[in-house]
């Protein structure tokens, strides 16, 4: 017991410095994050009547459950990640094949296919707000074929973009793939780059064809960044708020059905609970697509 | 033969680079081409849009470095910028030299924890922050929004950090111990001169995260007087504001951080693809 003190106190004072200056560091953080929690949990926990506040109580979830509302963000919602998740490592995986190999002016290229990392989202919404307003922006316009340059008549009436749900939802998924596609870019083409040539090499020498290498060798030793992809976009994906807030206004997702709740049902109790079952969600997003990855690789990749 | 194949790939990929190009320029060029437009070319009376302006002009410009509106909201995304800055530089550095110069157990996990704060949510810890901020009548208040934006940041400010003080060798902490300076001394007057041009691409990170962050800025300050420039561009477009306006505004918000980005490249490219590789 004494000795167990002893080296209790040798500890830190050893490591007092240490200890000091990551106070604040993790009180902040750690803290911030506690208080939270505990707060989101507290907030759609309560519910208040002429009385007094009820606590604990699920009336907000049984509410929210009978709300029509919450069930078309919720489907739109789950559209909305399953749509944009896959097309971004798709469109980041594009961009990375097409930057590995060497050519002139690799840089400058790279660097342009970094630069809507550069472009704020509000911006970036704010652009395609512009760019498919209806009845006569740029996207209508073109698709009308109204430009010299692209004269083929897409569609005879412009598109009421953000008049309807499923479009409303289309430019937003493009808006965050368009923002995002730098950062898929780059850590694909970290993996790439991690791939030793000599494996490639081997692979020639013993007559594998380009699809055959791609498969073979590229697509297993991708794994790993296609999971920190996968894992980290999702979540992004689920929590996505400015898009669908400036494109999509009339049609919520979770994350816009919260500033709804928030600001004009004016009732923070709802706006929490929608955000505990968002959270929920992507927790358990998560953890499923982590086991579902290592499930694949168990079975993909046999070494 | 062997040439044909190698020449319809090599088309396609220049295709492929063509088209992403495309996609990449087109809405960055609508924004200038909107923000330098005349009315006439905006206001067109049914009329296709041209894809360039009638007349060039940079009256949008010379109205809103005019306007006060658009001044105080300037001024105020500065300075909260600037002050998350501070916050997150003084409370994340000191932590990121710890947890790279010291190894007592379980200090991976609590790095891991600390930069992965990151990973949790926005959107739902917006709510839980304002109903909080309300009650400390942190509400409306620049430091409000600053306190939100060093809670995003710091994160990463303690991720970049860590990286810029491993690449400090630990002997020269040593040696300033050695020569009888205390650690806070060694910390504060040899180290920190060093690890200078790296903090300052974190303390660039920062502002950049700050100046566009939108959600808690938006949230915090949603009906009061002050606004962030991102505030201000989501504010004015509930008065279906003239297009060339909105997109002056854009490219001024947007111009530090393409400026910027360039700059700190390396080190976002650190930060985007950690853990990828392993």
């Amino acid at each position: 017991m004494f000795k167990k003190i002893k080296i209790l106190s040798y500890f830190f004072k050893k490591n007092l410095f240490a200890i000091l200056i990551l106070t604040p560091a993790v009180i902040y953080l750690v803290g911030f994050l506690l208080i939270i929690l505990f707060k989101v949990v507290e907030l759609s926990l309560t519910h208040i009547t002429p009385k007094a506040p009820l606590f604990p109580s699920v009336y907000n979830f049984i509410e929210l459950s009978k709300n029509p509302e919450f069930k078309e963000a919720f489907f739109r919602t789950i559209l909305f990640t399953f749509i944009g998740t896959p097309l971004e490592l798709l469109i980041g995986m594009v961009a990375a094949f097409l930057l590995a190999r060497e050519f002139i002016a690799r840089g400058i290229i790279r660097s342009l296919f970094i630069l809507p990392l550069a472009i704020p989202s509000i911006v970036t919404a704010i652009i395609l707000y512009i760019m498919f307003d209806y009845p006569g922006g740029h996207i209508n316009n073109i698709l009308m074929g109204n430009h010299s340059f692209f004269p083929f008549k897409v569609i005879s009436y412009p598109i009421n973009w953000r008049g309807s749900g499923f479009f409303a939802i289309l430019v937003s998924i493009f808006g965050k793939v368009w923002r995002d596609m730098p950062i898929s870019m780059l850590i694909i083409l970290a993996g790439l780059q991690s791939i030793e040539k000599d494996q490639y090499e081997a692979a020639q020498t013993m007559g594998a064809g380009a699809m055959q290498t791609f498969i073979k060798i590229t697509l297993p030793l991708l794994t790993p960044a296609i999971s920190t992809l996968l894992i980290l976009r999702s979540i992004e994906m689920w929590k996505e708020f400015i898009f669908p807030f400036i494109l999509a206004g009339s049609y919520p997702l979770l994350a816009t059905l919260i500033e709804r709740a928030y600001h004009e049902w004016r009732d923070p109790y709802e706006a929490s609970t929608i955000a505990l079952i968002l959270l929920v969600l992507i927790i358990i997003s998560t953890i499923l697509i982590f086991y579902l990855l290592k499930w694949l690789k168990k079975r993909l990749v046999k070494i | 033969m062997k040439l044909k194949r190698i020449n319809t790939s090599e088309i396609i990929w220049l295709i492929g680079i063509i088209i992403m190009i495309l996609i990449i320029l087109f809405p960055i060029f609508v924004m200038f081409k909107y923000s330098i437009s005349d009315r006439a070319s905006v206001v067109t009376g049914g009329k296709p849009i041209p894809l360039w302006p009638y007349h060039p002009t940079i009256e949008q410009f010379k109205t809103l470095v005019t306007t006060d509106r658009f001044i105080s909201a300037a001024l105020c995304s500065i300075e909260v910028a600037l002050t998350s800055v501070i916050i997150s530089l003084i409370i994340g550095t000191p932590a990121a030299y710890a947890l790279v110069r010291y190894r007592f157990p379980g200090i991976m996990v609590l790095a891991t924890l600390l930069i992965s704060v990151r990973l949790f949510p926005d959107i739902v810890s917006v709510v839980p922050v304002v109903e909080i901020f309300i009650k400390l009548r942190l509400i409306n208040t620049k430091i409000g929004v600053a306190l939100a934006h060093s809670l995003l940041s710091i994160p990463y400010v303690i991720f970049i950090a860590m990286g810029v003080f491993e690449t400090i060798p630990k002997d020269l902490d040593e040696q300033a111990q050695i020569m009888g300076a205390s650690k806070l001394y060694s910390f504060v007057r040899v180290i920190l001169p060093v690890a200078l041009p790296g903090l300052a691409a974190a303390a660039i990170y920062v502002f950049l995260l700050s100046w566009d962050e939108f959600i808690f800025a938006y949230f915090i300050l949603a009906f009061g007087n002050l606004s962030t420039l991102p505030v201000m561009l989501q504010k004015i477009l509930s008065w279906t504001p003239q297009h060339n306006l909105l997109a002056a505004i854009s490219v001024m918000l947007s111009i530090p951080v393409i400026i910027f980005t360039f700059i700190v490249q390396k080190y976002m490219r650190a930060g985007a693809t950690a853990g990828a590789v392993k």
